[in-house]
């Protein structure tokens, strides 16, 4: 008898799952997902999750503030040729870190959902935040140990002028 | 007897002589016509592209003449969803040629040595051959509330009226037949369908939001103030390219966000 169901499950399986091509992360495990989708009956209207305004417009609001505030930050070293006061490069550093964080928070959401990786998500999260704070130390470092953000790439383009130089002179 | 054959030799030969008075025979113009086709009926069997041969000379100008033809002629068990074919019950919405769009409003591209392949909505969970599963999505239009909601009411018993300039504000929106052709081309619709309501639903919320007549425009944003419902959309606009009804969700979205920026 019990071989028996044991078999019929098997082959029920085998009807329904002929291969798989919804997307998922391999190393990542996945919750079992409702059939279709659909939770209730047809007739039920879908439920929104409650409303929080923290996760809805003022985060909205954040995003496009950095976003625009970014716009005279990054014209200000690039019209002055690299040559930026601390504040205003500290500044960008701190706003550019910012919007990073709420790009990659988006991405987690898009790709690494609640709803499909379960706890997953949340250690995505943990990991983003843990590194901007990471970064923060760094930008802080960047500030005061070096010449700062801007500093740093000018630095980068001049070295590699000048090994062309060398390079030529050879 | 001899009557009946009389006649009918007399109707054949008024056939014979009308045929030769229209054409000379013409040479079919045979396109083939590539569907996908699935039955819940054998499960283990994997989806697959049929290969129908179509004369276009015997065939209306539209994706959906063809289909309901082959559906006619040579295969009674192909299944789609058609209803109006006229591009007002949104029922025929699948993807042609690599582009969401309502079969009755897809002219045949007249080049036969072209093939053209006929899938259902992409990312959605397939009933049969071109029928996707709408429920999802109608229990996300349901979730919107579209219908109107008020307070109060107009003393004198009468309508609600609505001046012309309000009027104005719902075309572009009124005209959305909810064919879901915008929600199922967009990619965070088929990364998160389960909890973003998607362009489709949300250009109606929209749609009730703006009109001057509702009420409850209080509660219709709220209902929105969350990661999931409105966010997901990251304005990628295939909702806007491939709308059949020439309409523009991916505006009605962002004037939704507008809203409630300042909300």
């Amino acid at each position: 008898m019990l071989p028996r169901t044991i078999f019929r499950t098997s082959l029920n399986r085998a009807f329904h799952t002929t291969s798989k091509r919804s997307l998922t992360i391999p190393f990542l495990s996945t919750l079992p997902q409702k059939p279709g989708g659909v939770e209730g009956t047809p007739n039920d209207p879908f439920i929104a999750p409650e409303p929080h305004k923290t996760h809805g417009s003022y985060h909205w609001d954040f995003e496009r503030f950095l976003a625009v505030s970014m716009i005279p930050l990054v014209t200000l070293p690039l019209a002055t040729g690299g040559s930026v006061s601390t504040v205003a490069d500290g500044l960008l550093s701190t706003i550019l870190l910012g919007h990073l964080y709420v790009g990659f928070q988006s991405c987690i959401i898009d790709y690494i959902p609640a709803r499909v990786y379960g706890k997953n998500h949340g250690r995505a999260m943990f990991l983003l935040s843990l590194g901007s704070l990471l970064s923060i130390i760094g930008v802080y470092k960047l500030e005061t140990e070096e010449n700062g953000t801007i500093g740093v790439l000018t630095s980068l383009w001049k070295n590699r002028e000048d090994q062309e130089q060398k390079e030529k002179k050879n | 007897m001899m009557n009946s054959v009389l006649k009918r030799s007399v109707v054949n030969g008024l056939n014979l002589q009308r045929g030769l008075a229209t054409a000379t025979a013409v040479a079919p113009r045979l396109k083939n016509f590539k569907v996908y086709r699935w039955s819940p009926d054998e499960p283990s069997k994997k989806p697959y592209l049929q290969t129908f041969q179509v004369d276009l000379n015997e065939c209306g100008p539209m994706v959906l003449d063809a289909l309901l033809k082959i559906k006619n002629e040579q295969d009674a068990t192909l299944t789609l969803r058609r209803s109006c074919r006229e591009g007002i019950c949104g029922s025929c919405a699948m993807n042609i040629g690599g582009r969401n769009t309502l079969a009755c409003l897809c002219k045949i591209d007249q080049n036969e040595s072209k093939d053209l392949k006929v899938y259902p909505l992409p990312h959605m969970y397939i009933v049969k051959d071109l029928v996707p599963d709408l429920t999802n999505f109608y229990q996300q239009y349901k979730s919107i509330q579209p219908y109107l909601q008020r307070k109060s009411y107009p003393e004198d018993g009468k309508e609600i009226l609505q001046s012309v300039e309000d009027r104005k504000k719902l075309d572009g929106l009124y005209e959305c037949i909810l064919c879901a052709c915008c929600s199922t081309s967009c990619p965070s619709y088929w990364w998160n369908q389960e909890q973003y309501l998607g362009p489709a639903v949300l250009l109606q919320a929209y749609r009730w939001l703006i009109d001057s007549r509702d009420q409850a425009a209080q509660t219709r944003k709220a209902m929105l103030q969350n990661t999931m419902s409105l966010y997901r959309c990251h304005t990628i606009m295939n909702c806007t390219r491939t709308c059949p009804k020439g309409l523009n969700p991916g505006l009605a979205i962002a004037e939704i966000k507008k809203e409630l920026a300042t909300d």
